[in-house]
């Protein structure tokens, strides 16, 4: 919440976009998180020339999208529910990426409350 | 000198060859040496006399400053644009602005109709012009470095591909 704000008030604890989160991934859930499955194997992808930025946890929809549109040409409207499809999960994705943006911003306010309680417990020892 | 003379003797020698003789020689003025300007005017006399030679009246003509760029006795006139002058005026030449005699200006391949309004005066005067752009453009730029650190995006992650490794979903594992 309030990204704005959070990246001006701590630019320091603000989630690096350009790197993997930091912290443990399983940090905080005691029954586990179950693992994203990739259904696409590498020789399908490699046999489509999907691109690299394409080979992701939809690239299976992106896939049958694909192949409906060249069975179908040039009457591609046919393979509406494919691509609803696709970009729901695309969609999906984007909504769990952000979620991890929120989780490890959190930690990191979490760390730097932590680092701070520890200061005071030091200092009036 | 052989040559120019061998030219005219058969040239003489047929009545097609002769015209073309003459054509050649009739058009041999008119070279660079003859637009020419005089030398700068030092005496009285000598001013007078270049101030016919630009059909000027001697009070009116000005030479150019004798600093040696070249433009010895040619009158210096005022810089008034083929633009600014008035169009309705029954000018000899209407295309050009400008009657029969009249001298030409040293700048007049630039400040032509079509070329520089020297003599233009706008209704914004051009150094608030100057200044309105600069102050835009800087205004765009201070802009730029002072948000420079506060570039905003939106709040995800990078995108997860299973090549980089294993990932989660938010869901708890059976």
């Amino acid at each position: 919440m309030g990204t704005y704000w959070s990246s001006y008030r701590h630019p320091e604890n603000f989630p690096d976009r350009t790197r993997e989160p930091t912290f443990d991934p399983l940090y905080g859930f005691p029954n586990g998180r179950k693992p994203r499955e990739m259904i696409a194997s590498v020789e399908e992808m490699e046999a489509a020339k999907l691109d690299l930025c394409d080979r992701d946890y939809c690239a299976h929809k992106l896939l049958e999208f694909r192949k409906c549109r060249s069975d179908n040409w040039p009457w591609v409207a046919n393979c509406k529910h494919e691509k609803h499809a696709y970009l729901t999960c695309e969609f999906d994705d984007f909504v769990l990426r952000m979620k991890e943006h929120e989780r490890e911003k959190r930690l990191k306010d979490r760390q730097m409350r932590l680092n701070a309680k520890n200061k005071a417990l030091e200092l009036s020892e | 000198m052989a040559l120019l003379r061998s030219l005219v003797r058969k040239g003489l020698s047929s009545s097609t060859g002769k015209n073309i003789t003459f054509q050649a020689l009739r058009s041999a003025g008119g070279w660079n040496k003859d637009f020419a300007p005089g030398p700068f005017p030092k005496t009285e006399e000598e001013r007078r006399a270049a101030a016919k030679r630009y059909n000027m009246h001697p009070d009116e003509y000005q030479p150019y400053p004798d600093e040696s760029y070249g433009m010895g006795d040619y009158p210096k006139l005022p810089d008034i644009s083929g633009e600014s002058k008035d169009p309705y005026y029954n000018w000899d030449f209407p295309e050009h602005k400008r009657n029969f005699g009249d001298p030409i200006h040293a700048h007049a391949d630039a400040i032509g109709e079509d070329r520089w309004n020297i003599s233009a005066k706008p209704k914004i005067p051009y150094k608030t012009q100057i200044l309105v752009s600069i102050g835009f453009i800087g205004s765009l730029i201070g802009i730029y470095f002072l948000t420079y650190d506060f570039t905003y995006y939106q709040p995800v992650m990078p995108k997860q591909l299973p090549a980089n490794g294993v990932h989660y979903t938010f869901e708890p594992a059976e």
